[in-house]
């Protein structure tokens, strides 16, 4: 069966094309994900596990075994398939309030377990499915369904910074990134590095990836890259938080 | 491979929450997720005493939301898993035991009823009833034991696994803080020697083979895009439930033959009911005693025929009405007077039976 | 009555449900019948305050009995907590008189008479057991169990199956409890039986082990 150029191999040709709305940022970043199963070689072993929320429509995405949960409930679902099959990779794929509002308990506690799960969360500043209300990560300032006049940080927060706690509330052993779809390619090694450290037993995992909502933000494609390039980096620093210590060759 | 924890047959004296402990170790029961909350909490201190001699695995989550989700990943890992609790936590397990019900989880959940509403006491109910048949967004897609003595606590966790095993639906053995906390003989087994097999598990997800080359993946879901396409599947629920329902239920009578009057109980009231029945018989009150043993599917035909003969039910638990509500809808339709005696969070002893059933007369 | 060294303290430890708390008081019970006063009973079971002496409290007291225990009244709004300690149970071996020690289980259930001041001096620990406990049941597993208690002055064997009890279990208990005793080098203080079986057991068990014949109290705690 032979695949459309560029698509990675563990991705499932009869779902495609993908449910994700034109320019949205899901698309990349599970390609940076099927390509770094790909080049692990580990698709026979994944078990993926997705969110409600647009994540949810990943959940026939890949040719892997998978299984979408509840919003915020895909962390333990996953943590439960690896502490039953610790051969298996298992990742939990999410957005930013599943991961940093109703599912955050679930967060704080696999890091703080060191649960050897990889957890992928795509940030994209507001809630997609339901129809573009404020998120954790939501920007100050930014207008929301639900922040008509602009996020007030004084009333609502500042934009959680989520790889920056699970680096605080991690042992060593703990792999933790932040990437953008800006940048697939870097995206792509993270998420690699990610599954790598699961491979290898080390610890729990985590790599928050900037991306788009163009629907919600009702942006055309400039004004889109132009968020996820410019305006995000001033809240999300995009690098490695936390890698542990290369092995000895 | 470690040894059974159980040889044979054996003697014994413990309390309720260590009996769920060694059914589900003589059980086979692979891992149990759990959250600490009063009165289960034996169940996890024996599980994770006794586990580790038997290669079982353990994991306290940061809640009882949490738990009832690594169990649903447990589970559909292929693992015979569990979790156990109470009140408030049972609350939060209600999320997880729906999508149990939707993707056909079989996990197996015992709780240890406490008071309520809210905190309450730690001490014991029987107020969670409707929410362990009924909890969630769901329809009730459950098997509910609910037990009265330690015997039923081994016998029905061990059957629990198997009938969840069997008809995939999630499965909970509804005990309460008395029978948790209480301690009497019984007789645990190595289930094989009672000619019981365990159901044999099968993963869901994490199969053999390179999904998309050896293998279609496993792609599960438990949401859906139109009314239609969940009606679909609601009602291939619904019909698989009720074809299960005559082979799961389970109910005792006590001398309902010739019973005027029937009291209508379960879990643990049952007992408070059986000891009132003999002793009212010994002074010639034609009176017997009905007893569901699963409140789901619930045993509403035969119920509705004993009734239909009585002049009078009392429905008695330690709740508001809960299970009254059950027996009612159970007999709809017949005239036979029903008498509440409702004790929300407080014991029911068979001499306030016996003196309650007198006044009536 | 009274003097330092006649001062009877003594605390008693054991599996979850191996009878700890039906022994110490029917051995407070027993010096108080002896005429020795005044005797102090304290609950220390911190695991689970709220299900072991509190319903019978006010009933002992008003045989003459000293009790610290959590009333009924005072464990409103503790809720969950069942690991509160009063101020008096850390005092209680400073009492004058017979003091009884009734210790809860927990993990290191013997560890938390560390709690107690004074517990270094004079307090003798003795260990209750019930084969009809799996945990407990065989020779091995007792000795492994009491391994774990830290220092001990002697077991106690109260195997029996409550209502179902008959002679053979406490025989049989007398002979598992005996032979993990020798191999642990501690003494046997009792065999306990409930007074229903007084006259089949006579005065010492199948080993020669003295009979503590005792009442069951706790069971009339709701179920």
């Amino acid at each position: 069966m032979s695949k459309a150029p560029n698509m990675p191999k563990s991705w499932r040709e009869e779902t495609k094309p993908h449910k994700f709305c034109p320019g949205c940022g899901h698309g990349l970043v599970l390609k940076a994900l099927g390509q770094a199963i790909d080049e692990l070689g580990i698709q026979d072993r994944v078990v993926f596990g997705c969110d409600i929320g647009c994540s949810l429509l990943s959940f026939d995405f890949f040719n892997v075994d998978s299984v979408q949960t509840h919003h915020g409930r895909t962390t333990p679902v996953v943590t439960g398939v690896k502490r039953a099959r610790p051969d298996r990779i298992c990742i939990a794929y999410m957005g930013d309030g599943g991961g940093y509002a109703i599912g955050s308990q679930h967060l704080v506690n696999a890091a703080a377990r060191n649960e050897k799960i990889t957890v992928i969360l795509a940030n994209n500043c507001n809630y997609g499915m339901t129809g573009g209300q404020m998120a954790p990560t939501s920007l100050p300032g930014m207008k929301t369904e639900t922040t008509p006049y602009g996020r007030d940080p004084e009333v609502t927060g500042y934009p959680t910074q989520g790889p920056e706690m699970v680096s605080a509330i991690t042992r060593e052993g703990a792999y933790v990134a932040r990437g953008t779809v800006a940048n697939v390619r870097q995206l792509k090694n993270y998420i690699k590095k990610a599954l790598q450290n699961q491979v290898e037993g080390n610890g729990f995992s985590f790599v928050e990836a900037l991306s788009g909502c163009p629907t919600n933000w009702s942006t055309n494609a400039k004004d889109t890259w132009a968020f996820i390039e410019e305006t995000m980096p001033k809240y999300f620093k995009v690098g490695e938080l936390k890698a542990p210590a290369k092995k000895e060759e | 491979m470690a040894e059974k924890p159980i040889q044979g047959e054996k003697r014994v004296f413990m309390t309720g929450n260590e009996v769920a402990a060694w059914a589900a170790l003589a059980a086979e029961a692979d891992i149990m997720y759990g959250y600490p909350i009063t009165p289960q909490n034996e169940i996890m201190h024996y599980w994770t005493r006794l586990s580790p001699k038997f290669d079982r695995g353990f994991l306290q989550t940061e809640d009882e939301i949490s738990a009832g989700f690594t169990t649903c990943g447990g589970v559909l890992s292929g693992k015979r898993a569990f979790t156990a609790t109470a009140g408030p936590g049972n609350t939060l397990m209600q999320e997880s035991m729906t999508m149990a019900e939707m993707m056909r989880i079989p996990l197996v959940c015992v709780v240890q009823q406490r008071g309520g509403p809210s905190t309450a006491t730690v001490i014991y109910s029987q107020q969670e009833a409707t929410m362990t048949c009924y909890g969630g967004n769901g329809e009730g897609f459950r098997i509910v034991y609910s037990t009265s003595t330690h015997q039923e606590l081994y016998d029905y966790v061990i059957k629990g696994f198997n009938t969840a095993w069997t008809y995939r639906f999630p499965t909970f053995v509804l005990g309460d803080g008395y029978q948790a906390k209480m301690r009497e003989s019984l007789h645990i087994y190595d289930p094989a020697t009672k000619g019981i097999n365990m159901v044999a598990t099968e993963p869901s997800l994490g199969l053999e083979g390179t999904p998309g080359v050896d293998r279609d993946p496993q792609h599960l879901r438990n949401t859906y895009n139109t009314e239609e396409e969940l009606y679909e599947v609601v009602s291939e629920l619904v019909a698989d439930y009720e074809k299960a329902a005559p082979e799961i239920v389970e109910y005792q009578t006590f001398d309902t033959d010739d019973a005027e009057i029937v009291i209508v109980a379960h879990g643990i009231v049952t007992r408070a009911a059986q000891a009132a029945v003999k002793e009212l018989r010994e002074e010639g009150i034609k009176v017997g005693h009905f007893r569901p043993i699963t409140l789901r599917p619930f045993p509403a035909n035969e119920l509705k025929e004993i009734a239909s003969k009585a002049k009078k039910l009392i429905v008695m638990e330690s709740a508001q009405g809960q299970f009254d509500r059950m027996v009612k809808h159970a007999i709809y339709g017949l005239t036979t007077p029903i008498e509440d005696y409702f004790k929300p969070g407080m014991g029911i002893t068979s001499e306030e039976i016996v003196e309650y059933v007198k006044k009536g007369m | 009555m009274g003097s330092d060294n006649m001062k009877i303290m003594e605390a008693y430890v054991g599996e979850y449900a191996s009878g700890k708390s039906e022994i110490a008081l029917n051995r407070a019970l027993e010096l108080l019948k002896e005429g020795r006063k005044p005797v102090t009973l304290v609950d220390l079971d911190l695991v689970e305050p709220f299900y072991t002496l509190r319903p019978i409290k006010k009933e002992l007291e008003n045989k003459g009995l000293e009790v610290i225990a959590w009333e009924t009244n005072q464990t409103i709004g503790l809720g969950e907590a069942g690991c509160i300690i009063k101020p008096e149970m850390r005092w209680a071996l400073r009492k004058p008189g017979d003091v009884i020690l009734d210790i809860g289980y927990g993990v290191e259930g013997a560890k938390k008479l560390n709690l107690v001041e004074d517990a270094g001096k004079g307090l003798k620990v003795y260990v209750v057991t019930n084969i009809a406990r799996p945990i407990t049941g065989t020779v091995k597993d007792i000795i492994e169990y009491v391994k774990t208690l830290g220092p001990v002055d002697g077991l106690i064997n109260n195997s029996h199956l409550g209502d179902d009890t008959d002679l053979e279990i406490i025989q049989e208990g007398a002979q598992v409890v005996t032979e993990a005793a020798e191999i642990l080098g501690l003494p046997v203080i009792w065999t306990t039986v409930e007074e229903r079986f007084a006259d089949q057991i006579g005065e010492v068990d199948v080993k020669g082990n003295p009979v503590f014949l005792i009442k069951r109290h706790m069971n009339r705690s709701f179920w």
